[in-house]
């Protein structure tokens, strides 16, 4: 039971990862759509250079930078040249998808490398997951830039006017959310399943994403939901544990998926859409423009 | 940006004539094929040779014009099940769950008639081919309204949940067809069994009738937007779903019926796909690819921006390069993907692209 459930903590520490990258953007009114496409970057170029180089510090290095600078095109496309966050984010995620497929080809098949070790038998992005949660939600509620990325969020023209530079704030947001994004794709191909082959993520990308609307931008709500996935999706490849030789494995398969549409619908309800109306930022997908 | 007492402005255009935006978009297109010489060129491959194997095979050689036509019925059937939920504003990413299951729905009404026994069997071919085109698109739009349900229920984000019904659908057609799966084929193979020859879509020179469909379709969505309340509703929708929503317009009936209209091409595209394609009467194990070929309806339909018309031009375009490239890749010893990375980098020159529909480069005096 317990490598169960330490796997299940290491899928949901990648799901963390996202998450709390697509919670920041969020904060400062920034919709990144494109997250899988962050994600599958991140994880074939750390996969990629950890395999041709043998090392894993620059396998992760490599994987933050890659999603910094997709989180920096998708603030470009959606902060300097104003086109629409939906489009930008599916732009990348195609773009994510199509480009990894061809340059991650000839690397197809499995890292060929010794894991790295556990820490009190939990994987090493474990605790820093948690660690990142904390501060996340430290920053974002007690600090003065907390405060200065949710006033972007909510209402970018008043926080102008109160001195706060909005672009500023956007593309550091969308840059440190980027970079969350391509370390939980690197987390997954060099940790996970450190096995390579095309489109190999299954929509993790989002699932975080619905994992963000569900959290109420709120990055502890947002673990409960990660580890919530995270045990679902282990479950779904070892239904064993729970009721062996019922139904076929392809069925077990749907369930994260069905799982998420559910609790898509449930925090719709009235009861949950009171709570959440309240604390969405009120700017979130819209691009602003200063009036010069 | 200030240069000798002029200033590079921005303004926002409030329209943009079609024949701009038809400019724009060539534009994008052609900067995108520029962009991608470079990965010709990372592989060692003349860029214009590459392009010259492209479009000949694409649209000269016979036999590859044959397979562009067929794929840009699948390609303008998809990309109309990207636009008509798109013209009222909401995004349909689920084409690929929405094919299988239409695919699924085909294939049942095959099986019901004992098409899985034998594939010499003779079937009334006047009776099953048009029940398994309605069942496909009725497998297809169910799929499509679950989405569209939930978004006008419950205003549950479209991307996402058909994102999800994506690999919900990608499993049900596993369990159908693999490890003892009712649909599977009778060699074993983790594959369908194959169509009977008698229930196959008839061709004319070669070419699926199913190409109807589209020319049907093309001239009903012009009609639907161009003279109907319906079309009307749903550009307004698609403009402000606010505005639409107080000026009477049954916002969660509007979203349905879009999804489900959208599944149902998509379902028909799958009929065509396993049902028309000669070479292709059966779902093989490699499944996943088509429905990563669905996504070309995403580009499909932000190029030609919602217009049904527009949309065969380009559906024609990125058929043959889709298939151009297949081709190119296995010639030029490319590595797997080049068709996945051209599509990728398409889009991605697109959304760049997307700025100058909205916006207006002017050059202006400064004022002091």
């Amino acid at each position: 039971m317990w490598p169960f459930i330490a796997r299940s903590l290491e899928a949901a520490t990648i799901f963390t990862f996202a998450g709390l990258g697509e919670l920041i953007d969020q904060r400062s009114g920034i919709l990144n759509v494109g997250i899988e496409g962050t994600m599958l970057f991140g994880a074939t170029f750390a996969f990629i250079v950890t395999k041709t180089t043998g090392n894993y510090v620059l396998g992760f290095a490599v994987g933050l930078l890659i999603g910094a600078l997709l989180g920096l095109l998708h603030g470009f496309f959606s902060i300097t040249l104003g086109v629409d966050q939906v489009v930008s984010g599916m732009g990348i995620w195609i773009f994510g998808f199509g480009a990894t497929t061809y340059i991650g080809n000839p690397y197809t098949g499995p890292l060929g490398m010794k894991r790295l070790p556990l820490i009190l038998g939990l994987s090493p992005f474990f605790y820093l997951g948690v660690l990142l949660v904390v501060v996340t939600w430290f920053v974002l509620a007690k600090t003065s830039i907390g405060l200065r990325v949710r006033s972007v969020g909510e209402n970018p023209s008043v926080a102008e006017v109160s001195g706060i530079n909005v672009t500023v704030i956007r593309y550091g947001c969308v840059t440190l959310g980027g970079m969350l994004a391509g370390f939980s794709g690197a987390v997954y191909a060099l940790y996970y399943n450190p096995v390579w082959n095309y489109n190999f993520l299954m929509g993790w990308g989002f699932i975080s994403l619905a994992l963000v609307f569900f959290s109420m931008w709120n990055s502890y709500i947002l673990y409960a939901g990660a580890l919530l996935f995270g045990l679902l999706w282990q479950l779904s490849l070892n239904p064993q544990f729970i009721l062996p030789g019922l139904m076929s494995r392809y069925v077990w398969r749907m369930v994260p998926f069905i799982v998420t549409i559910v609790v898509l619908v449930l925090i719709s309800t009235d009861w949950f859409r009171m709570r959440w109306g309240a604390t969405k930022p009120e700017a979130l997908g819209q691009p602003y423009h200063r009036e010069d | 940006m200030t240069t000798f007492g002029y200033q590079l402005k921005l303004v926002r255009r409030a329209t943009l004539p079609s024949w701009k935006a038809a400019v724009f978009s060539i534009l994008a297109v052609l900067f995108g094929l520029v962009l991608f010489s470079s990965v010709f060129l990372q592989a060692h491959v003349d860029p214009i040779a590459a392009y010259k194997e492209i479009f000949s095979y694409a649209f000269v050689n016979t036999y590859g014009l044959r397979l562009t036509i067929s794929r840009f019925i699948f390609l303008a059937l998809v990309t109309y099940a990207f636009i008509i939920p798109f013209r009222a504003g909401l995004w349909n990413i689920g084409m690929s769950g929405q094919l299988y299951v239409g695919a699924l729905a085909a294939f049942g009404v095959a099986y019901a008639f004992g098409g899985r026994d034998s594939s010499t069997i003779q079937l009334p071919a006047g009776l099953v081919i048009p029940l398994m085109m309605i069942a496909a698109a009725a497998g297809g739009g169910l799929v499509g309204g679950i989405a569209g349900f939930l978004k006008g229920r419950w205003n549950v984000n479209e991307i996402v949940s058909t994102m999800m019904l994506n690999f919900i659908a990608f499993y049900l057609t596993s369990k159908m067809i693999k490890e003892g799966g009712v649909f599977m084929n009778p060699g074993g193979r983790g594959e369908s069994f194959e169509l009977p020859a008698s229930i196959r879509a008839p061709t004319i020179m070669d070419v699926p009738t199913t190409i109807f469909l589209v020319l049907v379709l093309v001239i009903f969505l012009q009609f639907l937007f161009a003279k109907t309340s319906l079309g009307y509703k749903i550009r307004a929708f698609g403009h402000n779903p606010m505005a639409a929503h107080y000026a009477g317009i049954d916002t969660g009936k509007l979203s349905v019926l879009v999804f489900v209209m959208g599944g149902a091409f998509a379902g028909l595209a799958a009929y065509h796909y396993f049902g028309a394609v000669p070479g292709v009467f059966k779902i093989p194990r490699n499944y996943g690819y088509f429905g990563d070929l669905a996504f070309y309806g995403i580009i499909c339909g932000l190029i030609s921006m919602g217009n049904p018309l527009a949309a065969l031009p380009v559906a024609f375009f990125f058929g043959g390069l889709s298939i151009g490239g297949r081709f190119a890749q296995g010639k030029l010893h490319l590595g797997f993907g080049v068709d996945y990375a051209l599509l990728g980098v398409l889009m991605i020159t697109l959304v760049m692209f997307q700025f100058f529909y909205r916006y207006q480069m002017m050059w202006m005096k400064k004022e002091e």
